[in-house]
């Protein structure tokens, strides 16, 4: 007897967005990222074709960051030192995207400045071709200083500006919307904050179609199921048709599993945790299939084995199975 | 409608002031505009009070009772304090709110209700938290609650469930499983254990201005519910309003209309419909955007109801 599978017919979609901008279209990018689309819930490939793929992004920072684990500064060696040179390396392993993350001090402590950190987006650029999401140090002041500065540098590129939060996005957002950008919106894992500050964002008047929405997510081990609700409920809000939820997330899980004790530390700690780099490894990257398989179309990385990992993760669910 | 007036609450500055001073007319003042607008009990949430129970609690009851003849419902943790104010009530059969199903709190707290013939208000909250679903929250009552007042051969009629509302602004989730739960809970023994509910809990975490509507919508729901008792504020004309209107049937405004068939709807166990709604006016649509959030269908944000419908 044959079976029939049951299938969902949602009457909404995620929007889909494009990061970076060719010659072509005012930018200097060789190439652009298109992700959302989704009309159904994630690798359901028998309800509706993803459009899109979702993609991988390794972070670099403008200047040797002093709070990553050794185990990251030990791969890139002295390419870190040099925000271009670290561009180049990260483009090489196969990431579609680049996110540079602005520090809040240079490496005596002085205060970032926004002709410094000008100069590093625009050596970045002229380093890559990959589309480039600029976040800032995550300070609200600073943020805006900088990250105005770096907007105007770049109008037309269709950088992605991070992070707008509800405390401060308004100088971020305008920033955006007069120089051709678009922004990133972090909530504290928590629906209704993350539905409300998009909102807020297209009040101002930015278009939905350049807003990318950060629910955070937290760790495997910290927080990431969580995470993995919000994330499936804004999804299925968005595909019932809440238009202001259909916005594509990004994630970091390199953000957060590299803070995590079981990858930052390899001193003290159980003999039974084995080998610190592989379980490292296994962090990131269990961490960042968990935020996939619950929607996400954009993951930032941190280290290249990862990216390998997580490119073999999307092929593998993506690919659509033949139905008998 | 069955009002328990909430507004004499330590959490507002006002009544704060006014116990440190001692000031008696203000709060005869506020049991008189509650009695006046409706309320059928007051609510006494002077907090634990734990160096100046013995004192503040019967000075409550005298202060109040001198005004009002209506019951006094003892709102706190410290079960010294609520005894204390129970041995100096002298009108009607007073309420305490509240036990859990705590084993601690259900050790002390139902003894003491049946000790002065006071009535209980008993939250369907165990030791792990308030439970999502209607069918926990109605288990509670029935294999914990309404158990532990036979045992003790307390009148069920004098047991009041409040199944817990929570803030559709982090709780979403949990909005359309209470109404529920005040459904069940009507069958949890016969005659029904009546039922009460903290109405404004719904909005809180709310802004300000879209407090009223969420309050009326949910009345309006779970009045349709079977609901007919709650601790709510009775000096909001909005809200009595809603009640009014429902309780009369008053069919003469649009809104009214669409209370009502929101009622009906959910009194049939049916979800209220699109259909139902007329919305050009602006008054229903937000009605509408309000009924969608509180069932959850649509996720809540503060500004919801600038929104488009979905």
């Amino acid at each position: 007897m044959p079976i029939e599978i049951p299938k969902d017919k949602w009457p909404g979609s995620v929007r889909e967005i494009t990061l970076g901008a060719t010659a072509a279209d005012g930018g200097t990018r060789t190439s652009t990222v298109t992700v959302g689309g989704e009309k159904a819930l994630p690798y359901m490939h028998f309800e509706a074709q993803m459009p899109h793929k979702p993609v991988i992004a390794l972070e670099i920072r403008d200047r040797l960051p002093d709070d990553w684990s050794t185990l990251l500064l030990e791969h890139w060696g002295d390419t870190a030192k040099d925000p271009a040179a670290w561009a180049k390396a990260a483009e090489a392993t196969g990431v579609e995207l680049l996110q540079l993350t602005l520090s809040l001090t240079d490496a005596d402590g002085n205060p970032n400045t926004p002709e410094n950190a000008v100069a590093v987006v625009k050596s970045v650029l002229a380093a890559t071709g990959l589309p480039l999401l600029v976040f800032g140090t995550g300070q609200a002041e600073m943020d805006n200083v900088l990250l105005v500065a770096v907007a105007e540098a770049t109008q037309g590129e269709r950088l992605v500006l991070g992070i707008c939060e509800d405390k401060n996005y308004r100088t971020i957002v305008a920033a955006a919307m007069a120089n051709g950008h678009l922004v990133n919106g972090r909530t504290p894992m928590d629906v209704n904050l993350s539905k409300q500050l998009n909102i807020l964002i297209s009040d101002m008047g930015l278009p939905m179609d350049r807003i990318l929405m950060d629910p955070t997510t937290g760790a495997l081990g910290y927080g990431i199921e969580y995470g993995f609700s919000v994330m499936e409920r804004l999804r299925m809000a968005a595909l019932q048709g809440d238009s202001m939820t259909q916005q594509p997330m990004l994630v970091t899980p390199g953000f957060e599993a590299w803070k995590t004790k079981e990858s930052k530390v390899g001193k003290d700690v159980p003999a039974e945790w084995g080998d610190w780099l592989k379980r490292a490894i296994h962090w990131e990257t269990m961490t960042a299939t968990a935020l996939i398989e619950s929607g996400a179309d954009i993951v930032v990385l941190r280290h290249p084995e990862s990216v390998k990992r997580i490119r073999v993760a999307i092929d593998e669910l993506s690919a659509v199975p033949e139905m008998a | 409608m069955y009002i328990i007036g909430e507004n004499i609450h330590i959490i507002s500055p006002k009544v704060k002031d006014a116990l440190r001073a001692k000031d008696a007319s203000f709060f005869q003042e506020l049991a008189i505009k509650q009695a006046e607008a409706g309320a059928s009990c007051l609510d006494l949430n002077l907090g634990p009070r734990k160096k100046d129970w013995e004192e503040v609690f019967p000075w409550m009851v005298k202060t109040v009772e001198a005004v009002s003849d209506l019951p006094l419902c003892f709102d706190s943790t410290n079960l010294l304090g609520i005894e204390a104010g129970l041995k100096s009530v002298t009108k009607a059969q007073p309420i305490i709110n509240s036990t859990s199903a705590e084993a601690e709190r259900l050790a002390n707290v139902p003894p003491l209700a049946k000790k002065y013939n006071a009535r209980l208000i008993a939250l369907t909250m165990g030791k792990s938290g308030i439970p999502v679903s209607a069918d926990e929250r109605v288990n509670i009552a029935l294999e914990i609650l309404i158990p532990r007042a036979l045992e003790l051969d307390f009148p069920i009629s004098d047991l009041i469930i409040d199944p817990l509302v929570l803030t559709v602004s982090g709780c979403q989730e949990y909005c359309p499983e209470l109404i529920e739960a005040v459904r069940t809970i009507q069958y949890a023994w016969d005659p029904p254990p009546p039922i009460s509910v903290g109405l404004s809990n719904v909005s809180n975490a709310v802004p300000h201005k879209n407090r009223p509507i969420i309050n009326q919508v949910y009345c309006a729901m779970l009045m349709g519910a079977g609901l007919n008792m709650m601790i709510a504020d009775p000096l909001d004309q909005g809200l009595m309003e809603t009640i009014r209107i429902l309780e009369e049937r008053d069919e003469s405004s649009n809104a009214g209309q669409l209370y009502l068939k929101i009622h009906d709807r959910v009194a049939a166990m049916e979800e209220p419909q699109f259909e139902d709604v007329d919305m050009s006016d602006p008054e229903q649509a937000a009605i509408w955007k309000t009924v969608q959030i509180l069932y959850n269908k649509v996720i809540y944000a503060d500004s919801y109801l600038e929104q488009a419908a979905v």
